[in-house]
């Protein structure tokens, strides 16, 4: 085993809690309670199911507020615990959309102190769709670590998951990444995968930025445009790298536009990001030794970008 | 020049990566545009940028960056931090202007060089 194992292990959890999304770890059954609650009934199903605060709902779902233990015990205190709760309820709840990472909501759980988030429909919504604790987060955690653990063992590589094992046995086969539409958190994912995996193999680091390069801009590409799509990495017999996009559509209009250094159709959205410059066809096209583009409005666009690794670097 | 001196002109908070701040920069890239990044930088180089995504992270992960460091004084999200840290990428934040920042790396540039002759 290398000295820097379990450094390894780390950033395939650290990669995980981005791509894990709130509504794959949550759990859906929401136990709530409306305004017209009672302190000692909301007491009897906390204790009952052994938790530490429930949401207070409206009639459509909507988030209006939360009583917590604390909130039970100050009402025994003050002795007020057969009355209502609307008077008393805490109103400024925080709550985790459920399309966002769950490393959001890790940080919300850590910041706020409190055992359970409820989770929103949206960001603009208040309409909960359900529960979050740390425990759902570990959990779910562990069920992807299994799983690449598995595919390992498996030796099913086909999506070139992030791990040093699978990169090693893949060395002749093609590497094929799902690259999904409007996906921006995990855009830049593939170019890393690719990266280290031709770093691995001692190619020199020029042409490995090279690679990377012409990956994350298909990949940016792909996301940033597309419904959606694929990209396949290999080398073929005459010792190159053969980087391949497709996307599911809706195709380039006017391709030798979209070739000229400077346009763009890129939103707003995209720039704020930082891209949308109007150069990632001409920068992949720079970076690659051979460079073909072929779109179609109807079936989509197709990328293919070919770098040699040279005579002298036979890959294993 | 090292990443520590750069925390050092810039006054700059570290964000993360203390253990990194012995690399030698080779080159810098002042740039709010990732696609320029991407298309005009070299290895071992760090990266001045107003940007906060997480998109900054990769890209500097991609095209080799031995750093980041936001100005403006602008805190990027813990998301990015993380990304940051699973990379091994020193972050730095200084309040100073992206302007102000490269000014003030330029003239330790030129003194360093002057010491040398």
């Amino acid at each position: 085993m290398k000295p820097h194992y379990s450094r390894e292990r780390l950033t395939l959890v650290n990669e995980l809690i981005y791509e894990i999304k709130v509504k794959d770890a949550m759990s859906r059954e929401v136990i709530f309670f409306d305004e017209k609650a009672t302190f000692r009934e909301i007491q009897l199903k906390l204790k009952e199911k052994r938790m530490s605060g429930v949401p207070i709902l409206d009639e459509h779902k909507n988030i209006v507020g939360i009583v917590s233990i604390d909130d039970i015990i100050t009402a025994f205190d003050k002795n007020y615990i057969d009355d209502k709760i609307t008077n008393y309820m805490t109103r400024e709840v925080i709550t985790v959309p459920q399309n966002f990472s769950v490393v959001y909501a890790i940080r919300k759980l850590e910041q706020s102190g409190v055992g359970r988030l409820p989770v929103t429909e949206s960001a603009n919504s208040k309409k909960v769709v359900g529960v979050i604790t740390m425990s759902d987060i570990l959990n779910k955690l562990l069920v992807e670590v299994q799983s690449v653990a598995e595919k390992v063992k498996e030796e099913e590589a086909k999506n070139g998951e992030i791990s040093d094992k699978i990169i090693q046995k893949v060395t002749k086969k093609p590497l094929r990444f799902e690259v999904k539409g409007d996906d921006f958190d995990s855009a830049g994912r593939v170019a890393s995968i690719t990266k280290k995996y031709f770093q691995n193999l001692k190619v020199p680091t020029e042409i490995v930025r090279r690679i990377a390069i012409v990956c994350y801009e298909a990949e940016m590409n792909i996301c940033l445009h597309s419904f959606g799509g694929y990209i396949v990495v290999e080398v073929n017999e005459h010792n190159e790298v053969v980087i391949s996009a497709y996307d599911r559509g809706p195709g380039i209009p006017d391709l030798e536009l979209a070739l000229t250094p400077g346009f763009t159709t890129a939103s707003e959205k995209i720039r704020a990001l930082g891209f949308g410059a109007g150069m990632g066809l001409p920068n992949i096209k720079h970076c690659a030794d051979k460079f073909e583009i072929k779109s179609s409005l109807k079936t989509g666009t197709f990328l293919k970008a070919i770098i040699s690794l040279g005579e002298e670097n036979e890959t294993k | 020049m090292k990443i520590k001196d750069i925390v050092r002109i810039l006054e700059a908070e570290i964000l993360c990566g203390e253990k990194y701040l012995e690399r030698e920069i080779l080159d810098f890239a002042a740039c709010d545009l990732l696609s320029d990044i991407l298309a005009y930088s070299k290895e071992d180089y760090l990266l001045l940028t107003g940007l906060t995504s997480l998109q900054v992270v990769r890209t500097a992960e991609l095209t080799g960056a031995i750093g980041i460091v936001f100005v403006r004084g602008k805190l990027p999200p813990q998301e990015t931090i993380g990304l940051a840290r699973s990379h091994h990428i020193p972050l730095l934040k200084t309040d100073e202007l992206m302007f102000n920042s490269c000014r003030k790396i330029v003239e330790e540039l030129i003194k360093e060089e002057s010491r040398w002759k």
